[in-house]
């Protein structure tokens, strides 16, 4: 998947339209970033990549990339 | 004076769905107890021998099935029956749970959790009531629920909604199946220290875990709980109840 299309999923699923989203974006600077957001990207996650990733794998996360480290950057295109 | 015992199940024949661990597991081993002969249906059949095998000894059977496939359903009883002697009550214990907010709910996830906590109970009731199969003095159905099915919760609108369904249908399923003399109720625990309640904890914050805890005044339930709760409920105790829903849940939803 292409990195710019896996940021409009991301997008989307957290329902945001008009910010910027970036790799080196911090997910906590999201407005609609709560448990609730977490579980919609655990969702997505299994969707598009088939991994189930747990809750408490976020307390690490901070950017977009970080995600998408988290994911493994094997699934991402440039 | 009482001479007879009202909380007794001797000689009753009683289904009980996911039977292999959880509440089912423990309503197979309370009801065992009180005397009856017990169906354990679930789907991983080394989990129901083991649980088979530690039942006090009488006439009990097991059987491997995925609730989803429904149409299983009827051999497997019609087996029952013809080993054991027509039905007198079921519990239906299965589950899924499911966490998932709205905005990530696609139909089928709807259509899964509905399968096993929903249809597959009410057409467990279906084929149970029919005169073929159904004790002739009657019998009593009880369904699972859970107290998530009278509130709600963030994330949980499959899971509700589920829940939800099977105390509505209870109660249409209760005036419907009066004449039979079948009693029909559910019971809706809160938080009860199950593999499937340990597996939504594993999935949360620490901060998470300590504010579900703080919400359950006596602290978290166990299966005993529910399988002592079943139990009244399939007993002649509970001759006059019906169409209702035990709510058991520690005073979770006293506030």
């Amino acid at each position: 998947m292409k990195t710019t299309e896996f940021i409009d999923i991301l997008k989307e699923s957290l329902e945001i339209d008009d910010s910027e989203v970036l790799e080196d974006t911090d997910l906590k600077s999201l407005d609609n970033y709560d448990s609730l957001a977490i579980l919609s990207i655990i969702a997505l996650i299994d969707e598009h990549f088939g991994k189930k990733i747990k809750g408490e794998q976020f307390k690490n996360i901070s950017t977009v990339k970080s995600l998408m480290t988290l994911i493994g950057m094997d699934n991402f295109d440039e | 004076m009482i001479t007879m015992n009202p909380f007794s199940l001797q000689d009753k024949n009683i289904i009980i769905t996911g039977a292999s661990q959880g509440i089912g597991k423990q309503c197979a081993i309370i009801c065992s107890e009180l005397g009856a002969n017990v169906i354990l249906l679930a789907r991983n059949t080394e989990r129901l021998s083991a649980v088979c095998n530690s039942l006090k000894t009488a006439n009990h059977l097991y059987f491997s099935i995925d609730m989803i496939q429904c149409d299983q359903l009827e051999p497997i009883i019609q087996k029952a029956v013809q080993t054991v002697g027509k039905i007198t009550g079921i519990i239906h214990s299965a589950g899924v749970e499911m966490t998932l907010p709205l905005r990530s709910m696609k139909v089928e996830h709807y259509q899964n959790v509905y399968a096993v906590n929903s249809i597959a109970g009410f057409e467990l009731a279906r084929i149970v009531s029919k005169t073929k199969y159904l004790n002739d003095e009657g019998g009593s159905f009880v369904f699972i629920a859970s107290i998530m099915g009278v509130l709600g919760q963030m994330g949980k609108v499959g899971y509700c909604s589920s829940k939800g369904a099977l105390i509505a249908g209870v109660r249409a399923m209760a005036l419907e199946l009066a004449a039979k003399k079948v009693r029909v109720n559910s019971i809706s625990p809160a938080l009860v220290e199950t593999e499937m309640a340990h597996k939504i904890f594993e999935g949360i914050s620490d901060e998470a875990k300590a504010a579900i805890l703080k919400m359950h005044p006596l602290g978290l339930g166990k299966p005993e709980d529910v399988a002592y709760a079943c139990a009244f409920l399939l007993s002649d105790s509970s001759r006059w109840m019906t169409g209702s829903n035990l709510v058991l849940d520690g005073g979770y939803s006293a506030r």
